[in-house]
């Protein structure tokens, strides 16, 4: 373990998740997400687990992020959200992120270069370990985290549910309205909110 | 108790394992198969049916928990959950509570015009959390079972969707909640630092081998705060009343109780096994004991609505259940588990009160419709005066004997300043629970039209409770006996454990799969 590099790392993350909910600008800030979890995986790897930076890069900076990142910059449809997004462009958005992603890659690169840094880990951890964790003596933990994704699931469905409205049935619905939305005014067209939805 | 060679050697799951988690087998099982019913199912006929099938889920984990008193105590899946007593006595409590919920929720779904079928299907999943957050002798195990518990309170809260005071609930609930979780999780990584392992036995092993570390310290600070905050104790009780008010009613019954009773169960594991090598534990769970009861029972003093009433007393009976804690374990550990049961029972028995009287839109909760219920629902307010008189404490309802189990095992431990702090708080909180039944007897009612009748489904809710509770008051001593005959299955305090533990099986396994590439 490269104490410098773990260092570099650790002040990286902080500083990167202070500004992650100082900044203003949402997208603005989940670059700075991102910056902080990578710096985070660098010191997965510094520590001697790389499957477990590799993991934290594919899963978080890769594709929790970028979802993220999608979603908010898709949100805000309109003539205001297109002066926002060319404003993303600006160099001073991005030029804080850039510079340190910058320094994680040069720490990275360095790391990878000397190439023995993992003598000084207590041991590496390799890939083979964490699945046999995973599948022997925490398998209750995994499958018991299908149970957890499953009651998060109802409940997203639960909140994100609303009568749906075919004109034939309509009054069918309405005769025996079960649904908390019942009678509560018209589906927006192409919106796919009630109205009065926050 | 210690495990054979064959065991360690396990590489698939034993038929002995999956006995130790048949309740949350069962409860799973019946959760997706409410789901699935929903789907399948003409919505305007399925509700009740729905009802049905998760009651029988609920009445099916009773018998699985049942089942397991009768099979040999032991660990189970590598170590990570254990069955005992002590862990069947919680697995009871939590299935109860979720069968005679469900029984409240039969019609108070169509009064207020709820989707059943993700109704059932959350509470049924929250179960499943609670239950195994009860068994589980593992912190990351531990963490996912309160986190599937918590996201399935979160939801519930907020079903009432029409109403935003429900919305709100459910929000702040769900902020503050995700806040709590992540202070336990941090603990846990922080102790997980200190001792180089997430199982409550090794843990405690590792802290009586050598010089307790700052570290580990705080990690046990950061999971009393995380799990201080799911049982509502006092400085982390401000989410409490707002969230109670706005949640349905029954919804406040289950995760005033089932929920708790988990937690709770943790709690002693995590505290009387992790923290046996301090002797100095005493005074933060004195503070916080002190604190909820008085925070509590005074707040709820000025109180005019009813469900913001019992939120507070709910905390302040937190502050008793903690008086326990700081108590030996060998009087505290039966008391706090007689205390959860008998509030678990008069708990849901109000709050199933509280839901029928509501009426549509929860309408009615302030103590102005209270006025002169005796003379419009006679049944409706004998059976809400059994579970007030019960939450004083009188005798002959379980919460006499709770609170005099909690007191007199906190004199046992020479506790005399937190018992006075206890006993003024119980007679302050006389004067609250008191002032709603003269409000129901004395006060002239606001509106002479009879409540409507108690329905069948809540009707047998109330009836369980009454009997529980005042069983409970009158034969405590075959409830109070299993919770004694518990502790003496829980790991002494003190005692070296010859188990290994989880990474100890680990390692072994990964030579093992060593020695098969090799050949």
């Amino acid at each position: 373990m490269n104490v410098i590099a773990f260092y570099i790392a650790a002040a990286i993350a902080v500083l990167t998740t202070v500004l992650v909910i100082t900044r203003k600008n949402a997208v603005q800030a989940l670059l700075y997400l991102a910056v902080s979890l990578i710096s985070v995986a660098v010191i997965f790897y510094d520590l001697g687990a790389p499957f477990m930076a590799a993991l934290e890069v594919i899963i978080y900076a890769g594709s929790i992020i970028v979802l993220f990142i999608f979603v908010v910059m898709m949100l805000n449809l309109g003539k205001r959200a297109t002066e926002a997004e060319s404003k993303l462009l600006h160099a001073r958005m991005w030029i804080g992120p850039i510079i340190l992603a910058g320094i994680l890659i040069a720490e990275l690169a360095y790391l990878l270069a000397q190439g023995n840094t993992r003598v000084g880990a207590a041991h590496v951890i390799p890939p083979r370990d964490v699945g046999l964790a995973l599948y022997r003596p925490y398998l209750l933990g995994v499958e018991i985290s299908s149970m957890l994704l499953m009651g998060a699931l109802v409940g997203a469905y639960h909140l994100g549910w609303h009568k749906q409205r075919k004109p034939e049935t309509q009054d069918a619905n309405r005769e025996h309205a079960t649904s908390p939305d019942a009678g509560r005014g018209p589906v927006r067209t192409g919106s796919g909110r009630t109205v009065g939805a926050p | 108790m210690a495990t054979s060679l064959n065991d360690m050697m396990q590489t698939v799951p034993q038929w002995s394992d999956y006995i130790r988690i048949l309740p949350e087998i069962v409860l799973s099982l019946f959760g997706m198969a409410v789901m699935m019913l929903d789907a399948v199912m003409d919505e305007s006929k399925s509700q009740k049916a729905l009802g049905a099938v998760a009651l029988i889920g609920a009445f099916g984990a009773i018998g699985a928990t049942l089942y397991q008193a009768q099979y040999p105590f032991g660990y189970g899946f590598w170590e990570m959950v254990r069955v005992d007593a002590f862990s069947i006595f919680f697995h009871f409590i939590v299935a109860a509570v979720t069968a005679v919920v469900i029984l409240a929720s039969f019609e108070y779904m169509e009064v207020q015009r709820i989707r059943a079928g993700e109704y059932y299907g959350l509470i049924l999943f929250g179960a499943v959390g609670m239950s195994l957050m009860s068994s589980a002798v593992e912190l990351v195990l531990i963490f996912i079972a309160l986190e599937i518990s918590s996201i399935a309170t979160y939801i519930l809260a907020g079903f009432r969707r029409r109403s935003a005071t429900s919305s709100e609930s459910s929000l702040k609930y769900f902020l503050l909640g995700s806040f709590a979780t992540a202070f336990f999780l941090y603990g846990v990584a922080l102790m997980f630092g200190a001792t180089g392992s997430t199982s409550i036995f090794a843990i405690s092993r590792s802290l009586e081998s050598g010089n307790i570390s700052l570290l580990a310290y705080a990690g046990l600070a950061f999971m009393f705060v995380g799990l201080g905050f799911k049982v509502a104790a006092a400085p982390f009780h401000v989410w409490t009343p707002d969230v109670y008010e706005g949640a349905p009613s029954p919804v406040v019954a289950f995760m005033s109780t089932a929920p708790k009773a988990a937690v709770f169960a943790v709690l002693l594991r995590v505290i009387f096994e992790i923290n046996s090598p301090v002797p100095t534990r005493m005074w933060l769970i004195w503070i916080v004991a002190a604190l909820s009861m008085t925070i509590g029972n005074i707040a709820a003093l000025v109180q005019n609505n009813v469900k913001r009433l019992l939120a507070y007393s709910s905390i302040a009976h937190a502050g008793y259940i903690l008086v326990a804690f700081a108590a030996l374990p060998s009087s505290g550990i039966p008391a706090a588990m007689f205390y959860t049961a008998a509030y678990a029972a008069m708990n849901v028995g109000a709050f199933a009160v509280i839901s029928h009287f509501g009426g549509e839109g929860e309408r009615y909760v302030t103590m102005e419709d209270y006025a002169g219920l005796g003379k419009r629902s006679p049944l409706l307010a004998v059976t809400l005066t059994i579970f007030l008189l019960s939450l004083i404490g009188i005798p002959a309802t379980g919460g006499f004997f709770a609170k005099f189990y909690v007191f007199s095992a906190a004199l046992q431990a020479n506790l005399v300043g937190l018992v006075i702090i206890g006993v003024l708080n119980s007679a302050i909180g006389a004067y609250y629970y008191l002032r709603i039944i003269v409000a129901m007897y004395m006060h002239e009612p606001k509106q002479e039209a009879p409540v409507a009748p108690i329905p069948m489904g809540a009707g047998l809710a109330l009836a369980i409770s009454v009997v529980v509770t005042i069983y409970l008051g009158v034969i405590p001593g075959r409830v109070l006996n299993y919770a004694q005959q518990s502790v003496s299955e829980l790991t002494p305090v003190g005692q070296v454990v010859s188990l290994q533990a989880p990474h100890a099986v680990e390692a072994r396994m990964a030579t093992n799969v060593k020695k098969a590439l090799a050949h």
